[in-house]
């Protein structure tokens, strides 16, 4: 049985932000991608495998990402890797996330405070 | 390919989005699912039930859609130029590529009418040897280049899944100056011997003669010039509206 799809309200630009991280350690297909995300988060982040694909193919166009095909034990695979464009906005990505991560974090610290104190 | 490639495939061509990327997009994701798959099967699965696992992991068919043509039309960086620039593809280019050939076949006119009837009037007499391959050239760029360039249109229409209005104005277009596109060809000549003494001028109009003395032929010549072009387009068009007649 498929893991439960990820709340989409809440992945608006984390497919990118974890796919711009994973091909930054190492060259990556498709399937490798999404298994490395599933791996990593423990299966909290999935979302419909196929989708993966249109971001990876916008990261290319936008010169974040770029694709050459490589065959192994007999099979011809699309493997992506991050450029120097695709490292910057990974930086930027990362201190957006960080940032709003943190935000986050101390709104629901404070509200535990509040109902402490109550 | 399986069949709900297949359904993903015409939606996404449907919508614009243009073949190379539909292309590419379906071949990773057959990838993909084979991987899937296998992995299934490795797990324990049969095969049956590995494919059922594999393509509800790969995603529902809308959300593969949808992530590629969820952009508005003019951002999203999968439309095709046709359909982000339909006037450009069915209007302008076509336009360009026929008065390009039109010009290529008048220089050809042109040149083989100083090169191998340097004293006729008119280079449109008979010629013997190499000059038959030579003008022969031009006049099959002169007469085809409308056929073919419809032919393009509805190619590109059909592989694009693309609704009619564009491309019949674009047909219909080609069709009208390919009907009334002329050559006329003159050289001076003296009144008295005839003999041809000036250079020779070749020159090509859209002949408003023609449309104003003989307006019978003119319009049938669009006419014939349509149906020969939309015809493979239209054969196309019910083929897959029927597809139980294929």
């Amino acid at each position: 049985m498929p893991p439960r799809e990820t709340n989409p309200n809440f992945m608006n630009g984390v497919p990118e932000l974890l796919i711009l991280r994973l091909l930054q350690q190492d060259e990556m297909y498709g399937y490798e991608i999404v298994q490395s995300i599933r791996t990593r988060t423990d299966s909290v982040i999935a979302v419909g495998e196929g989708v993966v694909y249109p971001v990876l193919h916008a990261l290319e166009r936008d010169g974040a990402l770029q694709s050459r095909r490589k065959t192994i034990n007999g099979r011809s695979r699309i493997y992506y890797s991050i450029t120097a464009g695709g490292s910057h906005r990974l930086a930027g990505l990362s201190e957006s996330w960080s940032s709003l991560t943190s935000a986050i974090q101390k709104m629901l610290v404070g509200g535990q405070h509040v109902q402490a104190v109550q | 390919m399986s069949k709900p490639f297949n359904e993903l495939r015409e939606r996404l061509l449907r919508a614009g989005v243009a073949p190379r990327h539909v292309q590419r997009y379906l071949n990773e994701l057959a990838d993909h699912f084979n991987d899937l798959r296998a992995e299934e099967e490795r797990a324990g699965s049969s095969p049956a039930d590995a494919e059922s696992a594999a393509f509800a992991r790969l995603g529902d068919p809308d959300d593969l859609a949808q992530a590629m043509i969820a952009k508005p039309e003019f951002q999203s960086p999968f439309h095709s130029f046709c359909v982000r620039a339909p006037w450009a593809a069915f209007g302008l280019a076509p336009l360009m590529l026929l008065v390009s050939a039109y010009v290529l076949a008048s220089i050809i006119l042109a040149t083989g009418w100083a090169i191998f009837l340097p004293q006729s009037e008119t280079p449109f007499v008979p010629v013997h040897g190499f000059a038959i391959l030579y003008f022969g050239v031009g006049r099959m760029l002169y007469f085809w280049a409308p056929i073919l360039i419809g032919w393009a249109i509805a190619f590109v229409a059909a592989r694009q899944r693309l609704t009619a209005l564009w491309p019949m104005a674009g047909l219909l277009l080609i069709a009208c100056i390919g009907a009334s596109a002329q050559v006329h060809a003159s050289r001076t000549t003296t009144v008295s011997t005839g003999i041809p003494i000036g250079p020779s001028h070749v020159t090509l109009a859209l002949d408003s003669v023609a449309a104003t003395k003989a307006i019978a032929i003119s319009p049938w010549h669009a006419l014939a010039l349509l149906t020969l072009t939309i015809l493979p387009w239209l054969l196309w068009r019910v083929r897959m509206a029927y597809p139980a007649a294929r």
